[in-house]
């Protein structure tokens, strides 16, 4: 799991061009969006292609991504139980 | 001669002089400039080349004119911002197509897709400034003074605007671009905003004439731009 959170977050840097951000000032139960890395809604979209990009997950309802995207903790740990590739 | 910002492939200038040498050159350079000069908007990494472009030329521009942003919940709409370029948002057109034209590998990409429009950069430059008045981004063959002084003054025919952020920015690749911004106010005769446009585009030709010394070798060019401006 831990493996999969570090690479994780270097896929969000680089997909939502964090140009200032490193793996290690993402907080792992901190909410991505909001207060925490103050992502929008373009960026929410962005890691919906992501997972279905990398991990094989096709989200069918985006309303569900408030949840999944809830903090990288939770992100991994749906990840882990749906991907398929 | 109003104050003005450009930004090339090589070069910033500030009222046609550049104000600090950058070894970076192309999209680096934008960020190299970002670094030095703005640092509180993290969103300009998000942007597409066009609109980074745009936001920095606006940036330096007001910051030259000494202007400082409506407070939080204010806004101004007496200001417009009437852009122009020859490629529109042809960089970003072409990103975004990367992400959609292999049928096996098809992710169109959300953040890519929003910039596939020129005027974002209008909007772009709104948000940070607050400005809430007239924007538009003209696609033209190429620089015309004459039309883009046209298409300023027109602007001030309401009762709202006061003064016209106004430039050139094109953006054809990562190390293709070229912008400059202005301010026009109230007032201005269309002939004086077209002088001073033809004076802007003889500076950025001398650029262009010193950036080919420089690269054959020999020394002098942008010192004797400097001096002719």
């Amino acid at each position: 799991m831990e493996e999969l959170i570090a690479k994780l977050k270097e896929e969000i840097i680089d997909v939502l061009n964090l140009e200032d951000v490193k793996p290690e000032d993402i907080d792992n139960d901190a909410p991505l969006f909001g207060e925490g890395l103050g992502l929008d809604s373009i960026d929410a979209l962005e890691l919906i292609v992501l997972m279905e990009k990398n991990y094989g997950i096709k989200l069918q309802d985006p309303s569900k991504g408030k949840e999944i995207f809830k903090s990288i903790n939770v992100m991994a740990d749906y990840i882990q139980k749906n991907r398929t590739k | 001669m109003r104050k003005w910002t450009a930004i090339r492939p090589h070069s910033l200038l500030v009222n046609g002089v550049k104000p600090e040498k950058y070894e970076s050159s192309g999209a680096q350079l934008l960020s190299d400039i970002y670094h030095a000069r703005v640092k509180d908007w993290p969103k300009f990494f998000k942007m597409d080349g066009l609109s980074k472009l745009g936001f920095l030329c606006s940036e330096l521009l007001l910051r030259e004119e000494g202007e400082t942003r409506p407070g939080e919940g204010e806004y101004r709409e007496d200001r417009a911002v009437l852009l122009f370029g020859r490629t529109s948002s042809l960089c970003a057109d072409r990103s975004y197509q990367q992400t959609i034209e292999d049928a096996q590998n098809y992710y169109p990409s959300p953040a890519i897709f929003v910039y596939t429009l020129p005027n974002i950069v209008t909007g772009e430059i709104c948000i940070r400034n607050h400005y809430r008045g007239e924007s538009c981004f003209y696609v033209l063959a190429e620089r015309d003074a004459a039309l883009m002084a046209s298409v300023i003054s027109e602007a001030f025919d309401d009762d709202v605007t006061d003064s016209v952020l106004f430039g050139w920015l094109d953006c054809a690749s990562a190390d293709e671009f070229e912008g400059f911004t202005a301010l026009a106010r109230r007032g201005e005769s269309r002939e004086a905003m077209e002088k001073d446009m033809e004076k802007m585009f003889a500076a950025l030709r001398q650029d262009t004439e010193s950036a080919r010394s420089r690269s054959c070798g020999t020394l002098g060019g942008a010192e004797k731009m400097n001096e002719d401006i």
